[in-house]
């Protein structure tokens, strides 16, 4: 268990009836680093607060600090760990789409070593990550925003502070675009253009039908683009 | 408590005075039941029904009673030992303590685990299975008129209200009760009429999502039985109480501490008869305190449809109105046929119709029961009347302020009951609203993806009636005063002003009187702290009480040849010899009412009338339909403000409220009245982000000739205009009309792509 937030929710619907919990809190998996190659390397274990206030964040990846303000609320912000938001592999996450737009990895830890993984490459599904038993998520490692221009939009339909009915992450350079949606889809989907949003299978739920989706994902995604345009690096 | 300083001769009413009890709150030491925690106490967790309706054939409770820390597992029949005929209601004693024969709706009380740990009898539960006889179910209020499945087998009316006697015995029908008023001749009105209008509204059923939610405590001694209970209503549950124990009265006592937040929720019977059966039953004291998830299932707020029809003349006067309204009250009546005629006579609105045609109908469905939230129906009743007033407006061609002005309900003239309205400033709201909605001048609209509109709506309540207030007032040996009243302060702040209220007539500073909670071994009778009322009615018997502790004061000065400016420790002294002593004022307050007759019309149909207008000026995203209020007007007419800054808090806080039910709020069931969204998570209410850029609020100059001071009640004034505002608004910016709520981005847009 790290922060707990989802955890919590999800043994008190009964959905999770763990016979065991251990808090992976005094593993020293807090520190957010920039190495010496522009990296930023945040521990698992870093609350999102720590990750939002973080200077490192707000002046190499201005568009994660301002991801984090939207994210939940303050007192989930205080407890919720990096590494417990990628691991649940909720669709209507935040932070998977983001970080798989600036191309960071994972490093997993377990019995048999170490190893890395793309974080779009963490989801298998809905609640579903690829993580084998045994396996946790120590780090993750955000490349150097260099000259890349990035945005994060999301579109509730619901109070402001719902989970997203769509979620729209863009990265772009002058010879790349990765753009990643999610919240339509059941994990952090890949596409090239607005073009693959037409033939994309979209679900609909509580947030909103498919069609009414898709429709938010086309606005989403230009609005995205343009606010990546615009973005100060 | 930390109590300020403040000069006796300042006047106490009118003081905006920060409320009493905000340093208790703030440093978390304010007393509320879910913090009590009684020796040998057992905690009781619910097992509900999973189907909507059903004939219960089996309940298997021996894995649960199995479980290691479970004391005992009651079902229904456990409680028919203690109370053979455990059925509870305001209005019908319909509801079972736990489900009997049938189950009713999805999530409906059939068994309760108690163990001294919460945790394992919250996971006995899981463990308890139970098989039904599956039956036909109706969950819309239109169909339930006609359907074939039928909630109950036979009405029960409490007896306690004459317009539902005719009820009593009824079968095969949903019908819980039919209001109906006619006045003049709206057939031959129609018919003469230039113009008519017809529209049809819906409202969705929502939750009153009170930030503390339903807890109750019993605990029993050989011959008594104390309840500490989150409830609005105490003087109405030791009623019950006895009535269903067969106990004299003075044999329960029933006390209420703070409420975080009640709206109507916690009103009459919700946990109290089922912890005061468990204690009856363990003999130990037993406290059942609800989730959030679970108010889902407890108590909500009618869903509505409303048809409408006006008929307008030449000069565009609206002479004729029908109005024909179905409330969705759920599987247990609750107070709903209350309110499908308390406020049912009201579904014309604040104008000045002379032939109307009202029939208002309360329904039993298989859903969880609807009761009163913050309006007590009005909220549904505006959204309809002030939407097809705009739409009226539009299709005449005239200004909606104008229209509105030109038809309304002015001082003097007589409501669709025939009771005159007095001091109800419906013209002031309306002159208010436009003036600061600077509706004259030219309005930006808007470019591109974001179009701006404006709206407005203009709302009116009657005060339920016919209801009684009592309270006491004591003078103490060295002065201070103490104030007993069976008002519940859940937030809005009636602890304040009744000491206001006391500090004016005894000239003591309002933060030196003490109010005394709710303990019906102590504090007098109250109908209940609902609708608005507590000012008016408590106000009022407070200021009386205090006025009878005054004059008792001033008969020991004659008595005793003190001159009239002797201090009262003096009094005393003089009295006794020394200091002892206390002087106690009473007073009841049950201002007249007349029932109405077979045609729904009364000369006196409420003690008072609260008067809202809203204004909203917002901006819709039109790729996306999102609305978002830019600015938000609330003008009112709550009498003459006894602490203005809590008016004003009232007034934005039932705007925000009401704003969660007009965009977003709504529970979601499937087509096996099974609901999708019972938790935070998946049910939102508003947030300070929802918040609109700029809240306006006013309280119009305005005074209630028979109310404490000026005053009247100001709780649910602002939740009346604001959905047809909204809806006047979309309508301005974009061109579309919304009939159904929530107006969500989704139905914006999907509206706006079917023009």
């Amino acid at each position: 268990m790290s922060g707990g937030t989802a955890l919590m929710l999800m043994m008190k619907a009964g959905v999770l009836r763990p016979s065991r919990l251990v808090f992976l809190g005094r593993l020293s998996l807090e520190k957010i680093e920039s190495g010496p190659d522009g990296a930023l390397r945040i521990g698992a274990m870093t609350t999102l607060r720590a990750l939002e206030r973080s200077d490192a964040v707000r002046m190499g990846w201005p568009v994660i600090a301002k991801a984090l303000r939207t994210l939940a609320n303050v007192r989930v912000r205080n407890v919720a760990t990096v590494g417990g938001a990628l691991a649940h592999a909720e669709p209507h996450m935040d932070l998977p789409p983001l970080l798989a737009a600036l191309g960071a990895r994972v490093l997993i830890e377990g019995k048999n070593g170490k190893r890395q993984l793309p974080v779009e490459d963490l989801y298998a599904g809905y609640l579903e990550n690829t993580l084998k038993p045994g396996e946790i998520i120590t780090q993750v490692e955000v490349p150097a925003l260099g000259k890349r221009r990035a945005a994060y939009l999301k579109c509730t339909t619901r109070s402001a502070d719902d989970w997203p009915a769509v979620g729209v992450a863009v990265a772009l350079d002058s010879h790349e675009s990765r753009i990643f949606i999610s919240a339509a889809v059941d994990r952090p989907t890949r596409i090239s253009s607005a073009q693959d949003l037409e033939n994309i299978r979209i679900d609909g739920d509580l947030h909103g039908s498919a069609d009414y989706k898709r429709q938010l994902l086309r606005v989403f995604l230009k609005r995205a683009m343009d606010e990546a345009r615009n973005a100060g690096r | 408590m930390k109590r300020a300083t403040q000069a006796a001769e300042t006047p106490q009413v009118g003081r905006s005075i920060p409320r009493l009890e905000s340093w208790l709150k703030v440093t978390g030491r304010a007393e509320y039941v879910h913090n009590l925690r009684l020796p040998g106490m057992l905690y009781g967790k619910i097992f509900r029904s999973n189907v909507a309706h059903g004939r219960i054939k089996n309940i298997d409770v021996s894995a649960a009673r199995a479980l290691a820390g479970v004391y005992r597992v009651v079902t229904g029949k456990d409680i028919q030992e203690v109370i053979p005929e455990p059925f509870y209601g305001p209005a019908f004693h319909d509801q079972p303590i736990l489900a009997l024969d049938k189950v009713r709706y999805v999530g409906e009380p059939v068994a309760v685990v108690l163990a001294s740990d919460p945790h394992v009898a919250e996971a006995a539960t899981h463990l308890i299975s139970a098989e039904y006889e599956e039956l036909p179910a109706v969950y819309d209020e239109v169909e339930a008129m006609t359907s074939k499945a039928i909630v109950h087998d036979v009405l029960k009316p409490a007896g306690t209200f004459p317009d539902l006697k005719h009820l009593q015995g009824k079968k095969n029908t949903n019908l819980a009760l039919d209001f109906r008023l006619r006045r003049g001749n709206p057939d031959k009105a129609f018919k003469a009429a230039a113009r008519v209008f017809e529209h049809r509204f819906r409202t969705q059923q929502v939750m009153h999502t009170p930030l503390e939610p339903l807890v109750s405590v019993a605990e029993c001694t050989e011959d008594t039985l104390t309840i500490h209970t989150a409830s609005q209503s105490p003087s109405f549950v030791r009623i019950e109480i006895a009535r269903l124990l067969g106990w004299a009265e003075n044999r329960v006592r029933v006390r209420v501490p703070f409420l975080g937040g009640g709206f109507g929720a916690k009103l009459y019977i919700k946990l109290e008869a089922l912890v005061s059966v468990l204690s009856l039953i363990t003999r130990k004291p037993v406290k059942i305190a609800l989730t959030m998830e679970e108010q889902f299932f407890t108590i909500t707020k009618h869903a509505s449809t409303f048809r409408i029809k006006s008929g307008v003349d030449a000069g565009g006067r609206i002479v004729a109105r029908e109005c024909e309204v179905w409330w969705n009250g759920g599987a247990y009546a609750d107070i709903g046929p209350r309110v499908t005629q308390k406020s049912g006579f009201t579904a014309p609105g604040p104008y000045d119709i002379e032939h109307v045609a009202i029939d208002s109908y309360a329904l039993y469905t298989n859903l969880p029961p609807a009761g009163a939230l913050r309006g007590f129906g009005i909220p549904q009743l505006v959204w309809a009347y002030e939407s097809h007033t705009d739409l009226m407006a539009r299709e005449l061609g005239v200004d909606p302020v104008a229209f509105r002005r030109q038809n309304l309900l002015k001082e003097g003239r007589p409501q669709a009951t025939g009771t005159v309205m007095h001091d109800a400033a419906t013209e002031k709201v309306l002159d208010r609203l436009g003036a600061l909605m600077d509706w004259k001048k030219p309005f930006d609209q808007g470019k591109g993806t974001v179009r701006r509109g404006r709206g407005i709506a203009v709302g009116f309540k009657a005060c339920i009636s016919n209801t009684t207030s009592l309270a006491a007032v004591g003078v103490n040996a060295d002065g201070s005063c103490t104030v007993y009243c069976s008002t519940v302060d859940m937030g809005q702040g009636s602890d304040t002003t009744m000491a206001q209220i006391v500090g004016e007539v005894l000239r003591v500073p309002a933060e030196s009187v003490r109010v005394v909670h709710s303990d019906t071994d102590v504090t007098p009778f109250d109908m209940a702290t609902l609708g608005s009322r507590s000012m008016f009615h408590m106000g009022n018997a407070v200021k009386l009480a205090a006025e009878d502790a005054l004059q008792k004061i001033n008969h020991l000065r004659k008595e005793l040849g003190l001159g009239p400016d002797s201090a009262v420790p003096e009094i005393f002294r003089k009295k006794y010899g020394m200091r002892a002593g206390s002087v106690m004022g009473t007073a009841s307050f049950n201002p007249p009412y007349t029932p109405p007759d077979a045609n729904g019309l009364t000369d006196n149909a409420t003690p008072f009338w609260m008067v809202g207008g809203t204004g909203v000026e917002l901006e819709v995203d039109t790729e996306t339909g999102r609305v978002r209020i830019t600015r938000l007007v609330n003008v009112a007419d709550v009498g003459t403000p006894v602490n203005p800054k809590i008016v004003e808090s009232q007034l934005s806080g039932a705007a925000i409220m009401q704003l969660g039910f007009t965009l977003f709020e709504k529970m979601l069931f499937d087509d096996q009245g099974q609901l999708r969204n019972a938790s935070l998570a998946e049910y939102k209410i508003p947030g300070f982000l929802d918040l609109p850029d700029e809240i306006v609020n006013e309280a119009v100059a305005a005074e209630q000739k028979s109310g404490p001071f000026g005053a009247k009640g100001v709780g649910e004034t602002a939740t009346f205009g604001l959905s047809p505002a909204v809806a006047n608004a979309i309508h301005d910016a974009v061109g579309i009309r919304l009939t159904e709520l929530p107006m969500n981005p989704e139905a914006v847009f999907t509206k706006m792509q079917s023009r």
